[in-house]
């Protein structure tokens, strides 16, 4: 029995090992990263891991998360991941969550049963809350990322390293309206106008417009927006043709004829820019010829993987919008405010989106594009690359034996692109919003405790003792929120005698106070109140117990997470043991934070 | 689930205005269903300046904040139809400090912002225009423009 953990004695000596096997673990997301990492835990003698996902396994997984087999499509995540870790190690104990980590059931007390917790998620909101929950146990996080060949493993613990909210985060990218509906400039303007304009007018909820398109900004000139408004009601009127063989000639006609000969009268627009070229149906679709052949043909790949000819993609056209609206009426029958939404693994809105975004692509003279590519561009998939997320997950639990055996110094954050690039740690921004606050947990009977119960008995009132029922003491006005809910302040006093419970404060809620006090501003603070229900409280004496540290530092004046500019003038390089300039290579290699959700093989 | 950073800055920008904003104008976050009130959507009235056409109107927008604000601007609304040049048909405010690709920086306030918005009133900018009827009718004929404000600052006269 002693030889399956004997290399790893070997290697990190018996003490860490020992210390090693006794923590508890807990991995968040058992997707590209998380299935590696559990595999890596389980056979380096981590004994207690649990994991928590939200998610079931799909076909399109297979490519990397290795624990996940084709019998298990549909499975929970989350399970699977457990089972089949336990065939290389039937030793460890894993507990398995198929749920969301939001759940309230993961509480703080909960969190703070952990000697560790390791990220291995896919999204911004679900890193963020994690590192809230982190921050207010005081657990060390290990929070990872990947993105194709690019990726990153940083260590945070709270007021010894930054939090994963003390640096910016880079935001979605949005398409002005007029480049996507007048000027495109890049075949991703048409895969844009494909997907989120043209399949919505004619098979989607015609009054949402897609959040990737910023509609109304940027508009140079109000002759264009007219122009547009006119080719919109257009559509709008041409949709009642649906379901007529004559259908997909109409709208190719209008889109790709018509509308393209307007917007060449609006001759400002072209001044500088290359005119686009009307397409002619009869020229190009007057003698149609099926692509069901090729499509069928063994050879699919090839078919998704070349880029179509001017016939084809017209083809294509004219072959997906009946399908497509063939479903669309079928669908209304039963519910007549039906609507279709684009989906990459939908073949014909696919067919459609892919065709219509290179035939669109032609009339401004720009590069078209393969099924392939543009099932990427407009699925926004990020290609995930199995041996980064294996790097990944082996830094991550290299991280975690230091942290364990409580090796700070020795710690870095490590960013992988061509080469590995560890670098030290560096600590908390003092302006950030999100770990520079005080955290509590709060024990209260949310049925019987008002608001009012809130703010004057543990917000205002001042401690007599060092006893947790005693209040916080907190001065000046009072700003009571839970997130984007304002439940008091000064001028907003109307909830005072309504219950936490009415007003949606319950077990494991969050509610962030916030105090200014013009005479003495170095007291001003923001603290967090993790709330835990009671019933036994309020009966008695005691109306709630308030558990964390009294001792509260300032709130930032300007609390703000810091951007690479920022950080650059900030920064003294000098901390960072003469390596490479820090800000620099962050530059060159953004911080990946989308990661590894639905994918395509890369390579081969 | 609400962003961190996002809750903070609004909290401390409801505070500020509380304590000192410009006169004539108000800005409140809107009422939840719940009775508690919405720190991502606010009410705003802007007034307009004394000596314009616009002056004794105080002018209703919504001002919405995305999740990701301060990183991205918020976007304010005037009721759909406004007449102002720069005004989309939607009532949305194109402003060059309300765009990211252009002037917005996350340290611009809520107060800044409104004060811009106050001063693009009576000072359009023509090499932006958003909607045709107002811009039109400014470069055609001057008076039937000022005319039509005055018009709107009845409709939207202050209450006081």
């Amino acid at each position: 029995m002693a030889g399956r953990y004997q290399h790893s004695k070997t290697t990190i000596g018996v003490d860490l090992f020992q210390k090693v096997s006794e923590a508890r673990v807990l991995m968040v997301g058992a997707g590209g990263i998380g299935c590696e990492l559990l595999k890596n835990l389980v056979m380096s003698g981590f004994s207690y891991v649990e994991v928590v996902d939200l998610d079931t396994i799909d076909m399109s997984n297979l490519n990397r998360q290795f624990l996940f087999q084709r019998h298990h499509i549909g499975k929970a995540k989350a399970s699977v991941a457990r089972e089949s870790a336990l065939h290389f190690n039937p030793d460890a104990k894993i507990v398995a969550h198929h749920a969301s980590i939001y759940e309230p059931q993961f509480d703080i007390s909960w969190f703070k049963s952990f000697d560790i917790v390791l990220n291995a998620l896919d999204n911004l909101a679900a890193r963020r809350h994690v590192n809230g929950m982190c921050l207010a146990a005081g657990v060390p996080l290990i929070e990872s990322g990947t993105e194709g060949f690019r990726g990153q493993v940083t260590l945070h613990m709270k007021r010894l390293t930054r939090c994963y909210d003390c640096d910016a985060k880079p935001t979605k990218k949005t398409y002005p309206v007029c480049t996507i509906r007048s000027t495109p400039s890049a075949p991703i303007h048409c895969i844009v106008w494909a997907k989120s304009y043209l399949f919505n007018q004619l098979f989607g909820n015609t009054e949402e417009e897609e959040p990737t398109i910023n509609l109304e900004e940027t508009s140079q000139n109000a002759e264009e927006m007219a122009h547009l408004r006119h080719e919109n009601e257009a559509l709008k009127r041409l949709r009642d043709a649906i379901g007529s063989d004559a259908y997909g000639k109409l709208v190719f006609e209008k889109v790709f004829t018509d509308d393209i000969k307007g917007l060449l009268l609006m001759e400002e627009l072209w001044k500088n820019r290359r005119p686009p070229t009307p397409l002619n149906f009869e020229e190009i679709a007057g003698n149609r010829k099926s692509t069901k052949p090729m499509r069928d043909s063994v050879e699919w790949n090839q078919w998704d993987h070349k880029v179509w000819t001017l016939e084809e993609n017209a083809e294509v056209f004219l072959e997906s919008v009946p399908e497509l609206a063939k479903r669309l009426l079928e669908q209304r029958r039963t519910d007549p405010n039906y609507s279709l939404s684009f989906d990459k693994d939908d073949d014909d809105a696919l067919n459609f989106v892919t065709a219509t975004a290179n035939l669109r692509a032609y009339i401004y003279g720009l590069e078209q594009k393969s099924r392939f590519a543009v099932k990427e561009m407009a699925g926004n998939i990020i290609p995930a690359v199995a041996t980064t997320n294996a790097i990944i997950a082996g830094l991550i639990v290299l991280t975690a034996m230091k942290v364990l055996g409580g090796n700070w110094s020795d710690c870095k954050n490590t960013w992988v692109a061509s080469t590995i690039n560890p670098e030290r740690l560096d600590k908390p921004n003092s302006n950030c919003a999100v770990c520079t606050t005080g955290s509590f947990i709060l024990t209260i009977n949310t049925r019987t405790a008002t608001l009012r119960d809130l703010v004057e008995r543990v917000i205002q009132q001042h401690p007599e003792g060092e006893d947790e029922s005693q209040g916080l003491g907190i001065s000046g006005e009072i700003t009571v929120q839970e997130g984007d809910r304002l439940l008091y302040d000064p001028d907003f006093e109307d909830n005072m005698d309504v219950t936490l419970k009415d007003l949606g404060i319950l077990h494991a809620s969050r509610v962030m106070i916030t105090n200014d006090d013009d005479d003495e501003e170095t007291k001003n603070v923001t603290v967090v109140l993790h709330i835990v229900h009671s019933d036994s409280l309020g009966e008695s004496e005691t109306l709630f117990i308030l558990d964390g540290d009294r001792d509260i530092p300032p709130r930032p004046r300007k609390p703000e997470p810091e951007t690479n500019e920022t950080k650059r003038s900030a920064n003294d390089l000098t901390e960072i043991n003469g390596e490479s300039s820090l800000t620099k290579r962050r530059k060159m290699d953004p911080e990946v934070t989308a990661v590894d959700d639905d994918v395509v093989v890369v390579g081969d | 689930m609400p962003n961190a950073i996002c809750q903070a800055r609004l909290a401390e920008e409801r505070k500020q205005w509380r304590k000192d904003h410009p006169f004539g104008f108000w800005a409140r976050p809107e009422k939840n269903a719940d009775n508690t009130l919405n720190l991502n959507k606010w009410s705003v009235g802007i007034p307009g300046k004394p000596e314009t056409p616009w002056a004794g109107g105080t002018y209703p927008l919504t001002m919405t904040f995305p999740d990701d604000y301060p990183q991205k601007p918020p976007k304010l609304q005037f009721p759909p139809k406004f007449f102002h040049p720069n005004i989309y048909p939607s009532g949305t405010v194109c402003l060059s400090i309300l765009d990211e690709e252009k002037d917005w920086k996350p340290s611009i306030t809520i107060k800044q912002i409104l004060l811009g918005v106050q001063d693009l009133l009576d000072d359009p900018n023509l090499e932006s225009p958003a909607q045709q009827d107002a811009y039109v009718m400014l470069k055609r004929d001057k008076s039937a423009y000022v005319k039509r404000v005055r018009a709107q600052a009845r409709e939207y006269a202050s209450r006081e």
